[in-house]
């Protein structure tokens, strides 16, 4: 019954239905792209001073794909740059203080007001590139720091050219406290900072302390006077607007204005132009536009909000407007590069991530009218990616959620939202409460109202950051540089130059591994390496956060994240109570399959000696076709709950996560900790990372986060789960794990996306059948799963009429993409995943 | 009562079935059958003795498998790979030693409470969504010890038991799985005595006196809770309105409140590589997948029989309208 031969029909790519005439019109104009008359593009803005410059790099060091534009985009945003005057005290201020002076006066009074005709919310133009606002001296020894021989930039590209990965100091990636703006209003903020103003010294005031505080002062300010510009806008719009009905509106949302953000909202109306206000403007803060800035638990935080509207007696349905109007918004963000490459320079979604339902204090379960009135929007609206929904299940999740959940995934080709597990999570998140010690501040009382970041990264919530995607090490260099006592299996060859590297032990020296006589020594060898590499990154990552904490201050998004305030410290220094850098670990199954591979053939069945083995992979397999057919098919694989292979796939997680708990940044003072997302490294870094043992040659995918090997999950989706769920930590034998009896050694989280045959939810027996295998994976899986429902000769269909195809959303990992924009080397591997049918 | 360590020979586990009872279940496909239905799905599972099939694509022509063969069964010819089927006992070397998994030995000896640990690990699929375990094949019945230290010991560990039979057993082989069987899947293909034993090798008289013997303990003991009955929709052979209706008729005259559903599976073609795998000839290699009519038709044919029209379910894969 898994073949039901492919009618038509089944091409059928989800719609968006049940539109009002107003949200018709903006999401028809929003997908004009270029077309249109209004956009959000990046302006550019500058001091105007000879050395001025906007662009910060180092948060794009983690994105590969950009670093031959790096100086491109430097340049041509400093050419394309609007002066602004500056204050006549301007240079005098701390660097915070500019900071925050020169966001606000763009935002406020430089930028054009702008409102699209029946749009509800306003809030328009975000995406810019702002001054870094150094003086000529801060400017030099940045750059020196940046461009020096020894400087960020030559490092970073020197740890990816050889294969160990990328990281960077990345913006971004947090939840902003938007539930205190929702309860409390910018006033509230605003009123925290002067009192930790007057209480310091009068040398603290002076001080750098001070400057930090008077900056958050000034930045705290921005969205109450931009909110006034825009009152001013849509009055001003009101009185030469002829249809009566839009008149008022426009009158309402200036109405709406003169309250929030700075008092908390009276209607969800207000609620959400708060909350959109305030959330673009982290965007505009950090001249980042959106990619990892999450909302929490949006139908949590807006509950009583909706509840006073339904009180009033406002319409459902225009609340659920006000809440398009929002979505719109959200995708604004992909205006900044609108007119580079096709559809609208969109390719993967940035992840505006909003958390619904989940557990809440003594287990019970919140989901709440919003909750659902939430998920038609997303049901209504999609495909869109932004917002990016994900939904929290756990044990308790009543079914009503856990129908509609799988009635969504039905209807659509990939999830449309990514599904999150609390049990496995929050083990996770008391791990790390444990490990980093401050369980006064992550606990069996809160822990519950953690929420994820970008596409799965577990964090809490308006205290945190973790720096989620800013360091991502490649496992598999470690089995490399195991294998070569320390040095690249084949060296690196500069493109540019075609030079290639003089041999040199980068590595650990751990010794000739054909020397060694038993696994034990290699698996020594494995963990001496492992330790190297993680000091590698550990040692990059400071470079771009040192530049970070001393030069790209966020005097706004500070505003928004508690502990800032409390220390007079920015966000970028280590101002947040919570504050972490995630390792986040690819090619993991590629890493274990390898170690089983040697282990099997070299050592258990001696098949060949590891010379041979060493010899093979140098030569990439070629002229070795029959050891590498063993590697492939006779070596035991992660991803078939096999206990033995499973067992190396949880040694090999506790060796590197313990490593990880080891290191703190020395410039901000923020812990390590560990998680897997890969993003798409898995598929550029193939072309890097040669040979591997499980019998991978190069340039074919690594593995993607956690999940096992393209493949080689043979035992059907219920093996491939319970594989996760193990090397995650599985559960207690004693039934005391860190929540339950749930343990979890990746506190940020780890991907795992499964494909599925549209035919496993054909009818309501079967989506029963699914529902009851999301329960499961609550069970015995790990912390977050992405379904694709896709057929393989759909998308070989989307490959060659792609203008048919234009709104197919695909899950990549974590985050969805358009699958006819994305590359055709993604494309083949997404056609490759194993596709689980049912029989 | 029964031995965990009593052996018996399957060809493989299928975890995440949806299609062999209720829920989520995991199916064990016994090696052995005592029909030959000339349509079978599962050729690799007639014989009781292990076999070895050959998959071409997977293939390096390392010829590795030739000299591990201890009965010299194999040559490497410039058309593939031949099995001297009459001198290969299934000993397994070939596909022991083939680096490229090449070579598969179908059919692997194991013991009951090491299937057991296998099955269980699916445990919370199972109890989440109400499924359990199917024993299917070939015919389960066929390894009756086997089968009874399976079922007794899925039962002592609260598991639903699922027994998948064509049917042509003992009594006696009955009496001793039925007391740890909760769900029947009883296969009824042909109602005619004669078509049967033309088209699967024997009649079908002991096949449905076992039917009455299953309704028997139902009702005199209680077990099994549940009785499926399952026709596979043979295009010409078992899709007649002549069968449908007498099969129909016949469970509403004997069955009509034991069976809670009539499942009519369409034929699918998808066994056709493995026929040549084993060297066998399948009669059916060219036969076109049922058209969504005359699947309707069945339906309707089956519903329209006087069973309870709820109780019957057609499904499986239809032929394309617009072949791409």
């Amino acid at each position: 019954m898994t073949d039901c031969d492919i009618k038509p029909s089944d091409y059928t790519i989800k719609e968006p239905y049940n539109m009002t005439a107003r949200i018709q019109w903006l999401r028809d104009y929003y997908f004009k792209g270029v077309e249109r008359a209004w956009n959000n593009e990046y302006t550019s803005w500058t001091t105007g001073t000879p050395w001025d410059f906007q662009y910060n790099e180092m948060s794009f060091y983690i994105v590969p794909e950009t670093y031959s534009f790096l100086q491109t985009f430097r340049s041509s945003f400093r050419q394309i740059a609007n002066p602004v005057a500056l204050h006549p005290e301007f240079w005098k201020w701390t660097l915070p203080e500019r900071r925050a002076w020169f966001n606000k006066e763009v935002m406020v009074r430089y930028l054009p007001k702008e409102i699209l005709p029946c749009d509800l919310i306003t809030g328009g133009r975000f995406n810019v590139q702002t001054s870094c606002c150094l003086n000529k001296q801060e400017t030099e020894q940045r750059d020196k720091l940046i461009y020096g021989p020894k400087g960020a930039r030559a490092a970073m590209l020197w740890f990816h050219n050889h294969g160990y990965g990328n990281a960077g100091a990345t913006s971004g990636h947090l939840v902003p406290d938007y539930g205190r703006i929702i309860r409390e209003g910018w006033k509230s903020v605003h009123a925290e900072l002067e009192a930790a103003y007057a209480a310091l010294t009068p040398a603290e005031q002076s001080g750098k302390k001070g400057g930090q505080l008077k900056a958050m002062l000034t930045a705290a300010t921005m969205p109450r006077d931009l909110a006034a510009e825009y009152a001013k806008e849509c009055t001003r719009l009101a009185k030469s607007e002829p249809d009566a009905a839009r008149r008022d509106e426009l009158l309402q949302m200036a109405e709406n204005l003169n309250i929030v953000p700075w008092e908390p909202p009276q209607t969800f109306w207000q609620a959400i132009q708060s909350l959109w206000l305030t959330h673009m403007l982290v965007m505009s803060d950090e001249n980042y536009p959106g990619p990892g800035d999450s909302f929490g638990r949006i139908d949590q935080f807006l509950y009583p909000a909706w509840q006073k509207s339904r009180e009033l007696g406002v319409d459902i349905e225009f609340d659920k407007d006000v809440l398009k109007c929002f979505w719109i918004h959200c995708n604004t963000a992909y205006d900044g590069m609108i007119r580079t490459g096709g559809n609208q320079g969109i390719t993967a979604g940035y992840g505006q991530l909003l958390t619904l339902s989940g557990m809440g204090a003594n287990g019970e379960d919140m989901t709440n009218e919003l909750t659902y009135v939430m998920m038609d929007v997303i049901d209504e609206m999609s495909p869109i990616l932004e917002p990016k929904p994900n939904v929290r299940l756990h044990r308790g999740s009543p079914d009503k959620l856990l129908e509609r959940v799988v009635e969504m995934i039905a209807a659509s080709q990939g999830s449309p939202f990514l599904i999150n597990f609390d049990e496995r999570s929050m083990a996770g998140m008391m791990l790390q409460a444990r490990k980093s010690g401050v369980s006064h501040l992550i606990n069996e009382n809160n822990v519950f109202d953690y929420a994820p970041v970008g596409c799965l990264e577990n964090t809490m919530v308006g205290n945190d950051r973790s720096g989620t995607v800013d360091a991502n090490l490649n496992l598999l260099k470690a089995v490399e540089l195991a294998l070569t006592g320390g040095y690249d299996l084949v060296p690196f060859v500069d493109p540019m130059t075609g030079k290639a590297d003089q041999p040199q032990r980068w590595g650990e020296n751990t010794g000739d591994a054909a020397q060694f006589q038993t696994w034990e020594q290699f698996w020594q060898a494995y963990e001496a390496q492992t330790r190297h590499i993680i000091k590698r990154i550990v040692d990059l990552y400071e470079q771009s956060e040192a530049v970070r904490s001393a030069f790209h201050l966020t005097p706004y998004v500070s505003c928004l994240v508690k502990g800032c305030a409390q220390k007079g410290l920015d966000i970028t220094q280590g101002g947040a109570e919570l504050g972490y850098v995630t390792i986040e670990a690819v090619t993991y199954a590629t890493a274990v399959d390898s170690l089983l591979a040697v282990k099997t053939l070299v050592y258990d069945q001696k098949v060949c000696s590891m010379a041979e083995f060493i010899q093979a992979l140098k030569d990439n397999w070629v002229g070795h076709e029959v050891l590498q057919a063993r590697a492939l098919n006779k070596a035991p694989k992660y991803g078939r709950d096999d206990d033995a292979a499973d067992e190396m796939g949880r040694k090999v997680m506790e060796l590197w996560t313990e490593e990880t708990w080891k290191y703190r940044t020395q410039s901000t003072g923020r812990q390590y900790r560990p998680g897997m997302l890969s993003w798409n490294y898995w598929v550029a870094d193939s072309f890097i990372l040669p040979a591997s043992p499980d019998g991978r040659p190069r340039g074919k995918f690594l593995s993607n986060a956690l999940c096992p090997s393209n493949g080689a999950d043979t035992n059907g989706p219920t093996a491939n789960v319970n594989s996760v769920g193990k090397v995650l930590g599985g559960k207690a034998p004693d039934g005391n794990g860190d929540w339950e009896d749930y343990l979890n050694l990746l506190p940020n989280g780890g991907s795992h996306t499964m494909t599925f045959n549209p035919s496993l939810l054909r009818d309501p027996e079967h989506r029963a059948k699914f529902k009851a295998f999301l329960q499961g994976y609550i069970e015995n899986g790990g912390t977050a799963l992405q379904v694709n429902l896709l057929n393989a000769d759909m998308l070989r269909d989307a490959q060659k009429h792609p203008e048919n195809y234009r709104h197919l959303l695909v899950r990549v990992t974590g985050y969805n993409a358009y699958f006819t924009t994305i590359g055709r080397e993604l494309q083949d591997e997404i056609i490759a995943r194993e596709s689980h049918s049912i029989r | 009562m029964s031995d965990i360590e009593v052996t018996g020979r399957i060809l493989h586990l299928q975890r995440l079935s949806t299609e062999d009872g209720p829920g989520i279940r995991t199916t064990v496909f016994f090696k052995g059958c005592p029909l030959r239905c000339v349509w079978c799905h599962n050729p690799e599972s007639l014989s009781t003795q292990p076999q070895t099939q050959w998959f071409a694509v997977r293939c390096l022509g390392c010829q590795t498998c030739i000299e591990s063969c201890p009965d010299h069964c194999l040559t490497m010819t410039d058309s593939g790979l031949i099995i001297d089927r009459e001198r290969c006992q299934g000993c397994g070397k070939c596909a022991e030693a083939c680096p490229a998994g090449a070579l598969e030995t179908l059919g692997k000896v194991i013991a009951v409470d090491e299937l057991l640990y296998e099955l269980l690990k699916d445990r919370a699929y199972y109890e989440k969504s109400g499924g359990g375990v199917t024993l299917s094949g070939g015919e389960p019945t066929l390894q009756a010890e086997f089968a009874e230290g399976l079922l007794y010991s899925l039962k002592k560990e609260g598991i639903h038991t699922a027994l998948d039979t064509c049917g042509l057993t003992s009594q006696h082989t009955l009496e001793g799985l039925l007391p740890y069987t909760d769900l029947v899947l009883f296969d009824l293909k042909l109602l005619d005595p004669v078509l049967h034993q033309q088209h699967t090798g024997a009649s079908n008289q002991r096949i449905l006196d076992n039917l009455l013997f299953i309704r028997q303990t139902m009702e005199k003991q209680g077990y099994p809770q549940d009785l499926w009955v399952r026709t596979p929709l043979i295009p010409e052979v078992t899709t007649t309105q002549e069968n449908l209706t007498a099969i129909g008729e016949y469970l509403a005259l004997n069955l009509n409140s034991h069976v809670s559903r009539w499942e009519l599976c369409a034929f699918n073609n998808l066994c056709r590589d493995q026929y040549t795998r084993l060297g066998m000839v399948w009669d059916f290699a060219n036969t076109p997948l049922l058209t969504q009519d005359t699947l309707y038709q069945c339906e309707q044919i089956a519903k329209n029989s006087g069973v309870n029209p709820e109780i019957v379910i057609a499904s499986g894969a239809t032929r394309a309208l617009d072949p791409l």
